[in-house]
């Protein structure tokens, strides 16, 4: 039998880079975008988190695209921009990638409504572990209101913002079979 | 699983774990406010601005046309309340007149020195705090221009903060709200020095009030010029709660609304700037009860 190992090497040499950059630019603008949504006086110090949406779809149907750089990127920019914690972010965000990569399986099976909790779970899990790590580094916490308007909103988001992504991925998909 | 997927598995791990420990070394080296770091920070804000400019274009294109529609629908009464408003405004420039005459003749009785020698150059506020945690700005002003560490930030309500990083063409503001912030501040009526310190909310802490202090509803509560670093006489908010111990303040200046902003430059010769990092700069007064701190006052708050 013919050794096929060599055509699969090759069609691993033809990787997701490219993907995984438009997937990387995609995440940085949507950090802007956050950081820009802030000055609507409504979002005055609690912008709803994009990123943690958008991380959270491409972590479940196209793992494949973000790898953790991705991840860590996102989150450092969003550290930077915001003037959090350095890190803060960034930390919080890879370690719910690690998990979810664990419970992958279960999490593309789900229906969206054990989806939207199971996100809401992941939400408030990132900005409690940025509350934490904030209020023993400075003494000191922050005001509460804020962080829970936040984290609503972006509960209240997550489902819009899975409609847009599935309905872009599906426009992306025709392309593709049309070409 | 072949070898060689084994080995890039073991990869993959290795690169997971040394990111997660990188960036929780971050958020140590971060607090520990090293000046590479907040060199590097600020170089990135520096490359990002124009890009936070471009992306929230149309944000501030709706802002604007929702601002628009809601001004037309009311202008019948905006122009009532114009009118009225410019009638008062006369009438306190009439006084303001009088009032800086006989400050003027009361200097030159009394010999007393102006520092007034700033410089305000308005800018453009490019961010606005997006986050709990941190209350800053990004102007688009930096050193190209002779902004530096310490130079206030207000607007025509009051203070807005103090220039922490300087880029060549941005800096950050730390906002008086921040809860890094103490602003060295006194009370307008009765002269009493205190410090404001930022909660990450709508609200400021009147703290280290002297135990004589009896801050009313309503009274304005300006900067002090304690330190040196910023002038005294901004408005810094009004006392809008007291609860117990506690003095709340609400900032005079609506944080929310912050399209422009004026950087005060100069005006800082004679103080000390090597010192004028976010550490030394904003940490609690330590309580030693020998040492005074403020004119006639120790950090308890007692007179000496």
């Amino acid at each position: 039998m013919r050794d096929q190992r060599s055509y699969f090497e090759k069609a691993e040499f033809q990787s997701h880079l490219p993907s995984q950059f438009l997937v990387l630019i995609v995440g940085v603008v949507l950090v802007l975008l956050e950081v820009g949504l802030a000055q609507w006086p409504f979002f005055y110090g609690a912008s709803p988190i994009l990123s943690l949406i958008f991380m959270y779809f491409m972590l479940i149907y196209h793992d494949e695209l973000m790898p953790i750089v991705t991840v860590f990127i996102m989150g450092l920019m969003a550290d930077l921009l915001l003037s959090d914690l350095v890190g803060g972010r960034a930390t919080a965000f890879m370690l719910l990638s690690y998990a979810m990569r664990i419970g992958l399986a279960r999490l593309q099976q789900s229906e969206f409504l054990d989806l939207w909790i199971d996100f809401s779970v992941s939400c408030a899990v990132v900005v409690l572990f940025q509350l934490i790590v904030f209020s023993l580094i400075n003494l000191s916490v922050p005001a509460l209101s804020l962080l829970l308007f936040q984290v609503g909103f972006t509960l209240i988001l997550f489902p819009i913002g899975f409609v847009v992504m599935f309905s872009v991925q599906r426009i992306l998909q025709s392309i593709r079979l049309m070409r | 699983m072949r070898p060689s997927d084994k080995t890039k598995v073991r990869h993959r791990r290795l690169a997971h774990l040394s990111l997660i420990v990188i960036s929780f070394s971050l958020m140590f080296l971060g607090k520990a406010d090293l000046l590479a770091l907040r060199d590097a920070r600020m170089s990135s804000s520096d490359f990002l601005a124009p890009m936070i400019d471009f992306v929230s274009a149309p944000i501030r294109g709706i802002q604007t046309m929702a601002d628009g529609i809601r001004t037309v629908a009311s202008l019948r009464a905006e122009n009532v309340r114009l009118q009225a408003e410019n009638d008062l405004l006369k009438r306190w420039r009439r006084r303001a007149e009088i009032l800086e005459s006989e400050n003027q003749q009361l200097r030159s009785v009394t010999g007393t020195v102006s520092y007034d020698n700033r410089r305000p150059v308005t800018v453009r506020a490019v961010t606005a705090p997006g986050g709990s945690f941190a209350h800053t700005l990004l102007i688009s002003i930096g050193s190209e221009k002779g902004v530096v560490p310490g130079n206030p930030v207000v607007t025509s309500d009051g203070l807005v903060g103090m220039i922490i990083d300087v880029g060549r063409n941005h800096a950050r503001v730390l906002m008086i709200s921040d809860i890094n912030a103490r602003i060295p501040v006194m009370l307008a009526s009765s002269s009493w020095p205190g410090l404001t310190i930022g909660k990450n909310s709508e609200y400021l802490e009147l703290a280290f009030l002297p135990a004589e202090a009896k801050p009313a509803l309503g009274e304005l509560v300006l900067t002090s010029g304690h330190g040196g670093i910023l002038p005294a006489g901004l408005a810094v908010g009004r006392v809008e709660r007291l609860e117990d111990a506690r003095v709340r303040v609400r900032p005079a200046v609506d944080f929310r609304q912050l399209g422009y902003v004026s950087v005060l430059i100069g005006g800082m010769e004679g103080v000390d700037k090597s010192n004028l990092s976010l550490g030394n700069f904003f940490t609690a007064i330590p309580l030693d009860d020998n040492a005074r701190l403020l004119e006639g006052m120790n950090a308890s708050g007692t007179r000496q």
